[in-house]
C-alpha cells in the first residue's frame, strides 16, 4: 500500500475511532507529561549542582604537594618555582596558575557604627536594600580570623567588577574575592534570618574598604612581630576564591609572605591549577603529576560526582515509574486495539477482498498506533513542560529563599523532545502490535462469511 | 478463464474433518455468465471464496486467468483480488461511515500504482450503475438495491476480468433483485466481463452460459463446459 493512501486511511479510522483511542491514550499523555517533568526536574537540580554548588571544568586539575605521612616514603615534593617550571613542562599542559595560600595569621573586626554617613548614603542607592537593612548594618559588630591565599590573576579576572584585580600599591586597599558558593550560603540563611543585604555583584561596588589586620590573631599565641593595619576592598565573587576566606592577586600574597614569613613562604605555593589542551590529556598529565610526586585534589569532583550520581538515581526511579504510566497505557491501547479489532472484523475481511495484503492490514493498526503514539506524545510532551513552568512559577513565589535557589528548577536537556515522543512510540507500538498480527492473520473468508 | 480440476477443500482434520467441496471438475471460458446454485451448505461460497483467492487451503488445482491461485504468495493473491476480481456480497459490505464514493474508491488504496483521478473514476463507475446523483449519499440514507448497485459499482472500480457475486439479490426484493440481474447480464455483454454468480434463484437469469449445482460439495450438474 503507499504511504499516501495508509495515511488517508489511518485518518480516516482514527476520526470513526476517536472516542476510545482518547481514552486509552490518556495513559499515554499523563505517563509522558510526567516522564518530561520528572527529566526536566532532574536536569535542572543537576545543573544548579555542576554549576553552582560544585561547578566542575572538564579541562583542569587541581595539583597539591603529597600528603605529609606518605610524602617522604613516596618522594613527595613541595609546590615551588622548579614544580611549577616541571607542571609547565608536561606533553598536554595548556597553562598552570599557581595558588599561594597566606603564611601568617589576619583578622578582621567590623563594627556597622563605624561606617560612615557617605558609605552609608551610597549603600542606600543599591536597589533592594531598604531602611531596615541599613539598620540592621549599623547593628552589625563581626570579629574574625581571616584565612586568605593568593591566585593567579588570569584565572579570575573576569570575576573582578568593583575593581582592578591586581597588587596595589603599598598603602592602598588589598582587592580581594569572595567565594560565590560562600556568599550563596551567606545570602539564604545569614543575610535572610538578619535582616541584612544580600551580597551581590551590584552590592560590590557600593561597599566600602573593610579593614584588615595582618599578622594579628584573636585566638592564636604564636604571632611575632607587630600587627600591621590594613584594608581590603571586595572587587568580586569568584568560584575560584577560597570557601570562608578572603582571595587576592598572587603578587599581593608572595608580598605579605615575604613581609610576615620570610622568603620561602614567598615562593611555596598551596596548589596549582593546571589546563590541559583537551580533555583527551587528562589521563596522560594526572599519570605524570603522581610520577613526579604531586596528588591530585579530586574532593569537589568526587562531591560533585556523588551528588550527580543521587540525583540521577532518584530521577531514574521517578523516570521508571512515568515509564510504568506508559507501559500501563500500553496495555489499555492493546484491549482497545483487541476491542476495535473485533467491531471491526468484517471491514477486515472486506480490505482483504478488496486487495488488502496481510501486510497492509498489520502496517494499518501499526500506523493508527503511530499516529495515536505521535498525538499523545505530543501532547504529553506540551503538558509536562506546562507543568514544569508552573512548578517554577509557584516555587519562585511560595518557596522561601534558600543557598543556591535556582531561577528555574528545569531544564530541558535536547533529547528529551525526541525522547519522549520515541517512548510514545514505542509503547504504543508494542500495544498495537499483537492486535496488528491478530488482524494480519484473520482468515479473510472466514470474517466475511461471519464463520 | 476459469479451469478447476478435482478441486476438493476439506474443514478441520481426522474424524472431525468435513468436505465442503469434492472433486469438482469446471473450465468456465473467458466472457461467460455462470451460475453456481445449490441448497445452503452445498459449498457454493466456499467455491466463490477460492475463485476470489480468499481461501487457498483447497486440494486439486484452481487456475484463473491463467494461474495456480494457491502458488500465488499473500502479495501476489492480494494484488490478483485488487486488480482481477471484483466481489459482490449478499450484504453489500459497505463501510457506513464512508459516502458511495469513497466505498467505490475504496480498492485504489490497496492498488500498486496510485490511481490518476480515484474520485472521477469512482463517480463514472457509479454513474454506470444508475447511481450519478447519489455521489455523496451515505449507504444509511441509500435503499437497498441502491446499497447493491455501489457494491457492484466498487467491484468495477478497478476495471476486472471478473465478477464474484455471492447470492446478490438474497437481500432485495424480486423487483430490486430483477433489475440488480440485468445489471450483471449487462456487465458481462458490454464489458465482455465474466461473471460467477451464486444464487437460490437461478430461474431469474435470463443469459447465463455455464451452470454448476452442487449438493453437499460434489457437482451433480455443470460438466465442464
Amino acid at each position: 500500500m503507499l504511504t499516501s493512501h495508509l495515511v488517508r486511511l489511518v485518518g480516516q479510522n482514527l476520526r470513526r475511532n476517536r472516542k476510545n483511542l482518547a481514552f486509552a491514550s490518556v495513559g499515554i499523555v499523563v505517563g509522558i507529561s510526567s516522564f518530561v517533568f520528572f527529566i526536566a526536574l532532574g536536569a535542572g537540580v543537576q545543573r544548579v549542582v555542576s554549576t553552582q554548588i560544585f561547578p566542575m571544568e572538564a579541562n583542569r586539575l587541581q595539583v597539591v604537594p603529597r600528603s605529609i605521612e606518605f610524602g617522604s616514603a613516596t618522594g613527595g615534593r613541595p609546590i615551588d618555582e622548579q614544580a611549577l617550571s616541571d607542571f609547565a613542562a608536561i606533553p598536554g599542559v595548556a597553562a598552570v596558575y599557581p595558588r599561594m595560600r597566606l603564611a601568617f595569621l589576619a583578622s578582621t573586626a567590623v563594627d556597622g557604627r563605624d561606617l560612615s554617613p557617605a558609605a552609608v548614603d551610597l549603600l542606600r542607592r543599591v536597589p533592594g536594600v531598604t531602611a531596615r537593612m541599613l539598620e540592621a548594618v549599623r547593628d552589625v559588630r563581626v570579629w574574625l580570623e581571616i584565612m586568605g591565599d593568593g591566585i593567579d590573576p588570569r584565572l579570575a579576572a573576569a570575576d573582578a567588577v568593583a575593581g582592578e584585580f591586581a597588587d596595589p600599591p603599598e598603602g592602598e586597599p588589598i582587592p580581594v574575592l569572595l567565594s560565590r558558593r560562600m556568599i550563596e550560603i551567606y545570602n539564604g540563611s545569614f543575610a535572610e534570618a538578619r535582616g541584612l543585604p544580600k551580597v551581590s555583584e551590584m552590592l560590590l561596588p557600593f561597599l566600602p574598604p573593610l579593614p584588615l589586620t595582618l599578622n594579628h590573631s584573636f585566638i592564636s599565641r604564636e604571632v611575632r612581630g607587630a600587627p600591621a593595619p590594613a584594608r581590603m576592598k571586595v572587587v568580586g565573587l569568584s568560584r575560584h576564591a577560597l570557601m570562608g576566606g578572603i582571595t587576592m592577586p598572587l603578587e599581593t600574597a608572595r608580598r605579605l609572605n615575604r613581609r610576615f614569613a620570610g622568603e620561602a613562604a614567598a615562593h611555596t605555593y598551596s596548589s596549582a591549577v593546571l589546563e590541559v589542551t583537551s580533555s583527551d590529556w587528562l589521563g596522560p598529565v594526572q599519570e605524570r603529576l603522581r610520577g613526579l610526586g604531586f596528588d591530585l585534589d579530586m574532593s569537589e569532583k568526587r562531591m560533585a560526582e556523588s551528588v550527580g550520581m543521587f540525583i540521577t538515581l532518584v530521577t531514574l526511579g521517578f523516570s521508571l515509574i512515568s515509564l510504568i504510566i506508559v507501559g500501563i497505557a500500553a496495555v489499555s491501547i492493546a484491549h482497545t486495539f483487541f476491542m476495535i479489532l473485533y467491531e471491526r472484523k468484517r471491514e477486515i475481511g472486506l480490505l482483504r477482498a478488496l486487495g488488502a495484503s496481510k501486510g497492509d492490514v498489520r502496517n494499518l493498526i501499526l500506523a493508527e498506533a503511530s499516529a495515536i503514539g505521535l498525538t499523545a506524545g505530543t501532547a504529553g510532551l506540551l503538558l509536562g513542560a506546562l507543568a514544569c513552568l508552573l512548578s517554577d512559577t509557584l516555587l519562585a513565589r511560595f518557596l522561601p529563599d534558600f543557598p543556591f535557589k535556582p531561577e528555574s528548577f528545569f531544564a530541558f536537556p535536547v533529547w528529551i523532545f525526541p525522547g519522549a515522543l520515541a517512548f510514545a512510540l514505542i509503547f504504543c507500538w508494542l500495544g498495537a502490535l499483537l492486535p496488528a498480527r491478530r488482524a494480519a492473520a484473520l482468515d479473510p473468508a472466514a470474517t466475511l462469511t461471519g464463520r | 478463464m476459469i479451469r478447476l480440476r478435482n478441486l476438493s477443500r476439506v474443514y478441520g482434520q481426522g474424524p472431525s474433518a468435513t468436505a465442503a467441496l469434492r472433486d469438482i471438475c469446471l473450465e468456465i471460458p473467458e466472457g461467460a455468465f455462470a451460475t453456481v446454485v445449490g441448497t445452503s451448505g452445498s459449498g457454493k461460497t466456499t467455491l466463490l471464496n477460492i475463485l476470489g483467492g480468499l481461501d487457498s487451503g483447497y486440494l486439486g488445482e484452481a487456475q484463473v486467468a491463467g494461474r495456480e491461485l494457491r502458488a500465488l504468495t499473500d502479495r501476489e493473491r492480494s494484488a490478483y483480488r485488487n486488480e482481477t476480481v471484483g466481489f459482490v456480497f449478499q450484504h453489500f459490505a459497505l463501510l457506513e461511515h464512508l459516502t458511495a464514493l469513497q466505498n467505490v474508491a475504496l480498492p485504489a488504496f490497496f492498488a500498486n500504482a496510485r490511481e490518476p483521478a480515484p474520485e472521477r473514476r469512482a463517480a463514472e463507475v457509479l454513474a454506470r450503475v444508475g447511481l450519478g446523483e447519489r455521489l455523496h449519499s451515505y449507504p444509511g440514507q441509500l435503499s437497498g438495491g441502491q446499497k447493491q448497485r455501489v457494491a457492484i459499482a466498487r467491484a468495477l472500480y478497478r476495471r476486472p476480468r471478473l465478477i464474484l457475486a455471492d447470492e446478490p439479490t438474497g437481500n432485495l426484493d424480486t423487483a430490486t433483485g430483477a433489475q440488480i440481474i440485468s445489471l450483471f447480464e449487462e456487465l458481462n455483454r458490454e464489458d465482455q466481463i465474466t461473471v460467477v454468480v451464486v444464487t437460490h434463484e437461478d430461474f431469474l437469469f435470463k443469459n447465463v452460459t455455464c451452470k454448476v449445482r452442487l449438493e453437499d460439495g460434489r457437482q451433480v450438474e455443470g460438466a465442464p463446459c
